[in-house]
């Protein structure tokens, strides 16, 4: 808790308070980065799902640029917004959620990347992906919607 | 009485506004929503721009159902959100400026899926040449539509 108030003190928090556009630019930027991030991971796992086959996968999986772009994004202007309302937001069930579901959602994203490449990416090229890796698609969806789910559930805790 | 009122004063925009859930529910499913329409369009407008050349220009018409599927939850979540309090938001600037950028997104997509999708169609190569005129619409589709992501978030913010 004192980390927490000390955070919400900090030059950083202050500006945050004191300029008003500050607030909700972090915001926009937040949402533009969930676009990428989100928008990139669906079109990828439901490419992997089937959808879309016209579209070769190993193009598809190359959109991970732009995930890692929208989760940049959002990790910075996540630790701004964080900073500003750090007693509220640290102490919040619906931000602890939020933060589980990343870790999670980031976990069976290393599981899908070790499938790549253990496997050669000859899957890939055969456009197979074997029954696993379909379930890490499946559960990729499943744990982003809930990161996007709790996060915006924080605003009402 | 007139028409917003009449509509915050229903049953549905009460029963949003007042919930626990409702509003909560509702803002969710229009995130989500957002992130499916900007990512497929995002990826078509940007393969029209020319990146990702390897992707057939002709089959990237196989990413409209989700873009139809957001647009469709969107549509639907947004009304359930201006049902709840339609004076507030019909009074916001940035709530008409939203509007007037989906308008224009709208018939940008209907513009680009007439040039590529269908003109192509008939026996062409899975990636006909892109005339420059196409790219300024798939250009201005992603300012259209991230214009809106914008003036949507900043509704809370602006009188």
């Amino acid at each position: 808790m004192e980390f927490l108030v000390w955070l919400e003190s900090t030059p950083i928090a202050n500006a945050i308070r004191t300029i008003p556009w500050l607030y909700p630019m972090f915001e926009t930027g937040h949402y533009i980065g969930l676009s990428l991030l989100v928008g990139g991971i669906m079109l990828i796992d439901l490419r992997v799902l089937g959808f879309a086959r016209g579209l070769p996968l190993k193009s598809m999986i190359g959109l991970l640029p732009f995930v890692w772009v929208g989760f940049v994004i959002n990790v910075f202007t996540g630790s701004m917004l964080f900073i500003y309302g750090a007693t509220n937001f640290g102490t919040n069930a619906a931000f602890m959620l939020k933060m589980g579901f990343m870790v999670v959602a980031g976990l069976n994203a290393l599981a899908f990347d070790l499938s790549v490449r253990r496997s050669g990416g000859s899957w890939v090229a055969a456009d197979r992906p074997p029954t696993l890796v379909k379930g890490f698609a499946t559960l990729s969806l499943v744990f982003w919607i809930c990161v996007v789910t709790t996060g915006r559930w924080m605003a009402y805790l | 009485m007139g028409f917003l009122e009449w509509l915050q004063g229903t049953w549905f925009g009460v029963l949003v506004a007042e919930s626990l859930w409702g509003y909560p529910i509702f803002e969710t499913i229009h995130t989500i929503g957002m992130a499916m329409m900007i990512g497929s369009l995002g990826l078509i407008n940007l393969r029209v721009l020319g990146y990702k050349p390897e992707l057939p220009l002709l089959d990237t018409r196989q990413l409209l159902p989700l873009a139809w599927i957001g647009f469709t939850l969107n549509a639907i979540s947004g009304t359930a959100l201006f049902t709840s309090d339609a004076v507030y938001f019909w009074g916001k600037y940035t709530f008409r400026i939203k509007m007037i950028l989906i308008i224009l997104g709208g018939i940008n997509a209907a513009l680009l899926g007439g040039r590529v999708f269908r003109e192509a169609a008939a026996g062409a190569p899975a990636s006909p040449p892109v005339l420059t005129g196409t790219k300024w619409i798939a250009f201005l589709s992603l300012v259209f539509w991230f214009g809106a992501v914008i003036a949507g978030r900043l509704i809370a913010y602006t009188p």
